[in-house]
């Protein structure tokens, strides 16, 4: 076998420049296509975490109509049993976060706005998104608080600041008028610019007082301790609730549209890829088959000399592979930097780009992944095609003519 | 004396060309051990034919080759690797070193595939390129090395695995007077010395005056077989 890897190795050094430049194309296409697939990955992995992170959580207990038809008449109420329920699975249970969501006017003495109003236990809030991060006005809500706290594209179009009072009206609980002065005490900055704009928070108290609903919340958002337990522990709970009323739904189902064209979205993905993929091979299969045909000769003197078919076609499996590895290698290498770089520096977007990504809610960035799977996907993807580009010079070994090249 | 080859009715067609080609007929010839034999006839006469199918390089279309009580041609292409590595030595016209190997690491090629003991085989390949007079040549690979130098090569690693006989397809073709007559000495020594069968296929004069039996071929059959005292 030693002699075989010390053929294989020096064999492939016989030519420097064509073995470089070959292993030069597998290192460029292994590092584009990590390059790309980080970005996919990337932006798909922000999205979901901004949604989980500001819109659904992991796990949501809702009323059974909710999801159907988005209302505060289909919210459920924060009763015993339900908080029985919750303490029954605080040891899976990181902590759950009560929200109460409903659309109200908000209007100014000249300037009056849809906007959405979020009623939030201000501490837990904060632990599931670090919501207070993004105070960039004021100061953030406290248990207790009667004030608001505004996304600063609202302030902006309502031309309204730290002090300033706003009128909120609103359909309540059942058909209730809701109705209310509310202070500006803080004001925030999100990233998604459709929430920016739009987003009102206040204590959940307030805006249970708001809109006339003692007790009610649009949702519970739980948070596991281990989110890989997540469709475990949305089980057990679907099994506890009564489900005439109450519905359990884990991120997966909340996000299904999204999960769906996520995966339509990497099918073009795969198609940008397996053209680098064919870059590849056929880089590598130009390279086997001149190799193949330059050496002749030498084939038919091992044989002659006594080594056997199978020795051969593994000295030229092996030769392959070394080429393959070692492109894969440096494309991995090579493209750590770059994925660390933009893992930190994610490339922001600007112009039309822009605003179409701001337009479905998301942070207008490029992200990029630094998931294990991003570089061993594509190191496993290249050895298995260069196994298979590997399986040709054995084939052409086990049917060699010795006569005809002697 | 030993007899080390015998054929018997040795003939071989090749029928791929436009009409079959009769490239041996009915050679039956024996070899003896520590022969020197220069086989020799016109282009196109069957000599390079006749050596593949005595090397086990080609197999007969009829007639026997037997080697060692054994007849190869029945031999499945597994058994004839292993029967070549153990009883042959080949040294070609030319391409005969394995580029990317030293002198002495092709030296050791065959020990090597035999799985002979390291510190045997390294000893081997030296005491045999000391005797083709390349001992300062240990570390150098085939592109590095004359025409005449890497016969010689050729030449140490045929004879270093000490095969029962050593076939020779033209190996001074490529080779100035002085390179042929440096190889002959060495190849005629060692024939002496280690008392082993060599079968050349030339058409070499300064070959031929040294064989001990010369064998013409004349269109794949043997026209005359002459034995000399030298």
């Amino acid at each position: 076998m030693k002699i075989i890897l010390k053929l294989a190795w020096r064999n492939i050094w016989r030519n420097r420049r064509r073995t470089l430049i070959t292993i030069s194309s597998i290192l460029f296409a292994v590092l584009l296509a990590i390059i790309f697939f980080s970005m996919e990955k990337g932006t798909y992995e922000q999205m979901i975490d901004s949604m989980v992170r500001y819109s659904t959580g992991y796990i949501q207990i809702q009323d059974v109509m909710f999801e159907e038809e988005p209302s505060i008449d289909h919210s459920l109420h924060y009763d015993d049993s339900l908080q029985a329920l919750l303490a029954r699975h605080k040891e899976q249970i990181e902590f759950y976060v009560p929200r109460l969501q409903n659309f109200a006017l908000v209007a100014t003495e000249n300037v009056s706005r849809a906007s959405m109003v979020v009623g939030i236990d201000p501490g837990l809030e904060d632990q599931l998104s670090n919501l207070s991060e993004n105070l960039i006005a004021g100061r953030f809500l406290e248990d207790g608080e009667k004030g608001i706290m505004i996304g600063s594209g609202l302030a902006e179009i309502l031309r309204a600041g730290i002090g300033d009072t706003l009128v909120l009206l609103g359909q309540g609980f059942h058909g209730a008028t809701a109705a209310g002065k509310f202070e500006i005490t803080g004001i925030i900055g999100l990233n998604i610019p459709d929430l920016n704009n739009n987003i009102i928070y206040m204590t959940v108290e307030r805006a249970q007082w708001f809109y006339m609903a003692d007790n009610q919340l649009t949702s519970i958002i739980i948070m596991p301790k281990d989110p890989a337990q997540t469709q475990l522990i949305a089980q057990s709970l679907a099994e506890s609730v009564d489900p005439e009323w109450h519905r359990v739904l884990t991120w997966e189902e909340m996000l299904a549209d999204i999960l769906k064209l996520m995966q339509f979205d990497m099918a073009s993905t795969w198609v940008m890829m397996f053209i680098l993929y064919i870059v590849i091979a056929f880089g590598l299969f130009g390279t086997i088959l001149t190799m193949m045909i330059e050496r002749q000769k030498e084939f038919a003197l091992l044989f002659a000399l006594g080594m056997k078919r199978s020795m051969l076609a593994a000295m030229c499996f092996i030769e392959s592979l070394f080429m393959s590895i070692a492109g894969t290698l440096a494309g991995v290498a090579a493209s750590i930097p770059i994925i660390i770089y933009f893992v930190y520096n994610p490339i922001r977007l600007s112009g039309g780009m822009a605003d179409v990504i701001a337009d479905y809610g998301f942070e207008p960035i490029l992200p990029f992944s630094s998931g294990a799977e991003v570089f061993y996907i594509q190191a496993v993807t290249v050895l298995i095609i260069s196994f298979l580009i590997g399986l040709y010079p054995v084939y052409k070994v086990f049917r060699l003519d010795v006569m005809k090249r002697h | 004396m030993k007899t080390v080859i015998r054929t018997n009715n040795l003939s071989k067609v090749y029928k791929d060309a436009a009409a079959p080609v009769h490239a041996l007929k009915n050679v039956s010839l024996e070899f003896i051990q520590g022969e020197f034999t220069a086989i020799v006839g016109p282009s196109g006469s069957g000599k390079t034919t006749f050596l593949n199918v005595i090397g086990g390089l080609d197999k007969p279309t009829e007639g026997s080759v037997v080697i060692d009580g054994v007849d190869i041609a029945t031999l499945k292409e597994s058994q004839l690797f292993d029967f070549r590595l153990r009883h042959i030595g080949f040294v070609f016209q030319s391409y005969n070193l394995i580029p990317v190997l030293t002198a002495t690491e092709n030296v050791s090629f065959i020990m090597l595939l035999q799985k002979q003991p390291k510190k045997e085989m390294e000893r081997r390949a030296k005491e045999m390129l000391e005797q083709v007079g390349l001992s300062d040549k240990l570390d150098v690979r085939p592109g590095k090395l004359s025409g005449g130098q890497q016969q010689r090569v050729a030449v140490a690693r045929a004879l270093a695995s000490k095969p029962d006989f050593v076939l020779a397809d033209e190996p001074t073709a490529n080779l100035d007077t002085e390179s042929a007559f440096n190889l002959l000495d060495i190849m005629a020594r060692l024939n002496k010395e280690e008392n082993i069968t060599l079968i050349f296929s030339t058409h070499d004069q300064r070959v031929i005056e040294r064989a001990s039996r010369v064998i013409t071929l004349v269109d794949g059959a043997v026209a005359k077989d002459e034995a000399f005292d030298r």
